[in-house]
């Protein structure tokens, strides 16, 4: 999965606009979503939807995949929200906001309606945000945010850091792939037993793996000249586009005044 | 008279923790300007070789000259020799560091103190001599193998080697993979790069080395032009290594007759093969 993202980060319509540009569109983008009401975070989750899916033409059923998957962490907090539990003596204060409960010994057990609204302003708020991440994710190489970071003064050490991580997170997934093709083959996961028992030793190949790895990788680095910093030229082929700078202006400014109107309408009312 | 480029003498070398020595008193010189075919069984040293000849492993006693010049285990004496020593290891996920093509094959040059203009000429050269424009912004992890040799063989041409080794460039390539390394290779050495290259495939041996060594425990047993040594039969049926099959059909022992017609079979063969 995590290949297929990176692909798709890789080959989408976007790729040529400069990674600044949807960098601050993202932000600017998640910015409103957190500070706005529901409805214009509705809109703005749909706003991106096409971003992502329409312009930069990532498959529409792998977008609705990762967004099912964020909302899965959503519906683990729910019951946590919705229910509520007070003590029989208290049934009187919570009568209001209760939907509907029910007694269990010495408690009252209710679907609270304060808890629902805000279920669902979460709700939105974490579709917004999320699909503003998302648009970042799917359309900005990992390569072009290192060069971004780089470009800001970033610490080189952690430009560092997270160019290995990211060209090693492939090598580690592709070793433990092939262990537990290896395992698979031998029918290491048939019982519940066998499972724990080539997981285990599928971890503990996996270390050694690693270790052997990076020996390999520092002579490797040595051959090539390593000298105490990691170096490499960076091509710049972006092409602005007008059409699409437009929209992304146009559309925050729609965004940002629908949320001002809707201000203004709440205070006239008090 | 022959120039030799790197030249070891004596060399003993053990692995830390190991009981038995990776080299035992090797001795070679590499001749200048020719393509050079290194054989031995598996575990024989090749790599040893190669990792000392790149000034990665210090050698226990004996020395090493760099065009007659012993190497010197100094940090800017090294970093001057590996530009001018290329290595290609077998397994090019140890060698690819950054993450799209050119970015990789920039690394060398960064590490030289390039400027960014030449840095930008030399990428883009190499991009197109080793046909690798199309792949040049895709990430190394999305390659194949055979595209992952081809830029691993870039990235270290990038940087004019006045020899590149090469530890068994052929193993789990397929034959039209193997077939553009070795185009490629031609391409090399008709650059004036000397080449020295590991490998078990004898056939390939055969047509394409100019000098053979053969290494066993740690020692070079014989070395010479590739039909020399492969008439040492004995030697080499000793070793389990044995002979190219070409080899093996064109001369045996024939009455002289049957020898002139297995001469000029064998020069078809070999320029069909080549």
């Amino acid at each position: 999965m995590s290949l297929q993202l990176d692909t798709l980060a890789y080959t989408n319509k976007l790729r040529e606009i400069p990674p600044e540009h949807k960098l601050v569109f993202a932000i600017v983008t998640l910015a409103i979503s957190l500070f706005t009401h529901p409805l214009v975070q509705i809109l703005t989750a749909l706003w991106m939807g096409v971003w992502t899916v329409v312009y930069a033409r990532i498959p529409a059923g792998i977008y609705l995949k990762l967004l099912i998957f964020a909302s899965f962490f959503w519906l683990t907090s729910l019951p946590a929200l919705i229910l509520n539990a007070v003590s029989i003596n208290d049934l009187q204060k919570v009568l209001s906001d209760a939907w509907s409960g029910i007694i269990l010994g010495q408690y009252y057990i209710y679907i609270s309606r304060s808890g629902s609204e805000q279920t669902l302003a979460i709700f939105t708020r974490a579709l917004a945000s999320v699909s503003c991440l998302y648009f970042l994710m799917l359309t900005v190489p990992f390569t072009d945010i290192l060069q971004i970071l780089r470009r800001l003064g970033c610490p080189i050490l952690l430009t560092e850091l997270l160019l290995l991580m990211y060209r090693f997170i492939f090598i580690l997934l592709k070793t433990a792939s092939e262990l537990w093709t290896a395992q698979q083959s031998r029918d290491g996961y048939r019982t519940w037993r066998a499972s724990m028992r080539s997981l285990a030793i599928l971890i503990g190949q996996l270390l050694k793996q690693t270790l052997k790895q990076y020996n390999q990788f520092s002579l490797g680095l040595e051959a090539r000249g390593f000298r105490d910093e990691f170096r490499v030229w960076h091509p710049r082929r972006y092409r602005p586009s007008q059409r699409y700078l437009t929209e992304a202006i146009f559309g925050c400014a729609v965004l940002i005044l629908l949320e001002l109107c809707r201000n203004a309408g709440i205070f006239n009312r008090i | 008279m022959q120039e030799f480029l790197i030249e070891f003498d004596q060399v003993y070398y053990t692995y830390p923790g190991s009981q038995q020595s990776a080299l035992n008193g090797l001795t070679i010189k590499i001749p200048s300007g020719q393509k050079c075919a290194l054989i031995g069984q598996n575990g024989c040293g090749k790599t040893t070789l190669f990792l000392l000849a790149n000034g990665l492993y210090k050698p226990d006693s004996g020395t090493i000259r760099w065009r007659s010049e012993p190497l010197r285990y100094t940090r800017n004496y090294l970093s001057k020799l590996r530009q001018k020593v290329g290595l290609i290891f077998q397994d090019p996920e140890q060698q690819l560091v950054a993450s799209t093509v050119e970015e990789d094959i920039s690394y060398g040059l960064c590490n030289l103190g390039l400027p960014a203009a030449e840095i930008k000429i030399r990428v883009e050269q190499a991009l197109v001599e080793f046909e690798l424009l199309s792949l040049a912004q895709r990430p190394v992890h999305h390659l194949s193998l055979g595209q992952k040799k081809r830029v691993s063989i870039a990235d270290m041409m990038v940087l004019e080697p006045e020899l590149l080794m090469l530890d068994e460039p052929t193993a789990y390539l397929d034959i039209k993979q193997t077939r553009n390394l070795m185009a490629i290779l031609k391409k090399i050495h008709s650059h004036g790069t000397t080449l020295l290259m590991a490998t078990h495939d004898l056939n390939l041996v055969y047509k394409w080395a100019d000098w053979v060594f053969v290494m066993d425990r740690g020692k070079i047993v014989l070395e010479g032009k590739p039909q020399d040594v492969f008439t040492e039969r004995k030697i080499l049926e000793e070793l389990e290594l044995g002979v190219p099959l070409m080899y093996e059909i064109f001369c045996g022992n024939f009455s002289s007759e049957e020898k002139a017609v297995a001469q000029r079979l064998q020069k078809r063969m070999l320029e069909l093969y080549l």
